[in-house]
């Protein structure tokens, strides 16, 4: 049995975690759809659907970092470099995504498109320090040094997370305070809540897509890197010349 | 007879790495007569940009001493004269000098040099803004305790950069969404003491912070050998 020369030549996406994904991407927009619009919100209310769904598929995210990274330094395996970074660019594309969905849900509720409230400021923050993470990476060449230092950087930038799940409550601002992951029975409708879940669901299923068609990208770029090292590597005996036969005669 | 050798407690090398430092800052002026100047250029261009209304700067003053002080000692932590070559890293490692130790030591030097950035550019903020200063006093531990926590991660965020092409641009963007808190901490704890609340819950905040960054430099500094 000979090793797989092209580790990452697999199929990109794959098949079940498409079909499953798109399945709960359906569902959930029809339970979106179907929901009651809200007492006061009216039909606004839909967008907490996505909004909360992509805030959470971050926050997974930046947990996924997080263990991968404290994994790294531990095991020192590269799959676990690949999937705290690949985690982190799904995180940062998700909490970008919760900015402009509550943005645009800010303008009609609270009348303008940016408030400096705790929970926005403190996860705009969160955005920052992981493009900083993702710049620290794209600033080290050398593969170990960089899962090194962006596994040191994953752990210290995670302690920002509990900061900005919490701001609504240290802090007194216009954001509401959790409505479902509180202590108490969750202080929703209970068919708003189905169509909630079923959204974060489909979130966490597109999370789990995006990170493994990232870490497969990433896998096979590794294994062509790897590939064009040993390709190009000099031989043993390139720096002697042949003689020019025929020159000197 | 030779005289019998004794080893350095890890105290007197971390003190021994910040008084290197700290010499090697008196020679090159790098943080208090370069970038401290440049925090005072910051302090005097902003009334500009705001508008010149005495009342309002008065207002906005601690803050945007607070904010000059947080973005402008980011630079201090990751000054040029900072950075140890190779060379004297290996000569470290091989005196049994460990990354705890190195981090500690770089870490004594930076609160040393942010509590004297902290305090050249003070008295610059209530000459140009006549700021409110009741309850001024709380403002001594809040000095000492923004620099210490802009020191750890500073720190931290050095050795992270170090060695790196970007380093002058990527450590300011590591530390300063992280070190927020220590701005939120600085401006309520005067706030507070201003409008009569208690101050405290503000200092306790900064007192977290810098104990969540003292422990995180400690645990992350053992995976960062390359550095040390």
């Amino acid at each position: 049995m000979t090793p797989d020369p092209h580790p990452g030549s697999g199929p990109l996406f794959g098949r079940r975690l498409p079909a499953v994904t798109a399945a709960a991407v359906v569902a959930a927009l029809a339970a979106a759809m179907m929901s009651p619009p809200d007492y006061v919100q009216g039909e606004l209310v839909r967008l907490m659907y996505v909004h909360v769904p992509a805030a959470w598929a971050a926050y997974l995210s930046y947990a996924v970092t997080l263990a991968a990274s404290v994994g790294w330094l531990r095991r020192r395996r590269p799959g676990l470099d690949r999937l705290a970074a690949a985690s982190a660019e799904v995180g940062v594309f998700f909490t970008g995504l919760a900015i402009a969905l509550g943005s645009i849900w800010g303008r009609p509720t609270w009348g303008v498109w940016w408030a400096w409230d705790a929970r926005l400021v403190t996860t705009a923050l969160l955005f920052f320090v992981y493009l900083g993470y993702l710049a620290l990476r794209r600033a080290i060449p050398d593969p170990v040094l960089r899962a090194r230092r962006s596994a040191v950087f994953g752990v210290v930038a995670f302690a920002q997370v509990p900061l900005v799940h919490f701001s609504v409550l240290w802090w007194r601002t216009l954001h509401q305070p959790p409505t479902v992951l509180r202590p108490s029975d969750p202080a929703i409708d209970h068919t708003m809540l189905i169509a909630l879940l079923l959204g974060v669901l489909a979130f966490t299923l597109l999370h789990a897509l995006f990170v493994r068609t990232r870490c497969r990208i990433a896998a096979a770029r590794d294994a062509l890197d790897a590939d064009d090292e040993t390709r190009y590597r000099p031989v043993a005996g390139a720096a002697v010349s042949a003689p020019e036969v025929g020159s000197h005669v | 007879m030779s005289r019998p050798t004794t080893t350095p407690t890890p105290l007197a090398r971390c003190l021994a790495l910040a008084a290197k430092d700290l010499r090697v800052e008196r020679r090159s002026g790098e943080a208090l007569l370069v970038i401290a100047p440049f925090g005072a250029v910051a302090l005097l261009l902003a009334p500009l940009a705001v508008g010149v209304d005495t009342p309002l700067l008065a207002e906005l003053g601690p803050a945007l001493y607070w904010l000059v002080v947080l973005l402008f000692g980011v630079l201090v932590t990751l000054r040029g004269s900072a950075v140890d070559g190779p060379h004297q890293r290996a000569m470290l490692a091989l005196t049994g000098v460990g990354p705890r130790i190195l981090l500690a030591g770089r870490t004594l030097g930076n609160v040393a040099l942010l509590l004297g950035f902290e305090l050249l550019l003070a008295p610059v903020a209530v000459l140009l803004y006549n700021p409110d200063l009741t309850g001024w006093p709380w403002l001594l531990p809040v000095l000492v305790l923004v620099a210490g926590g802009l020191a750890v991660l500073g720190s931290i965020a050095d050795a992270l950069a170090a060695g790196l092409d970007g380093r002058t641009s990527l450590g300011p963007l590591l530390t300063a969404p992280i070190a927020v808190p220590l701005l939120l901490g600085a401006t309520g704890v005067l706030n507070a003491a201003r409008y009569d609340r208690p101050p405290w819950p503000w200092l306790l905040l900064v007192v977290t912070v810098d104990l969540v960054a003292a422990l995180l430099a400690a645990w992350c500094a053992t995976h960062m050998e390359d550095v040390a």
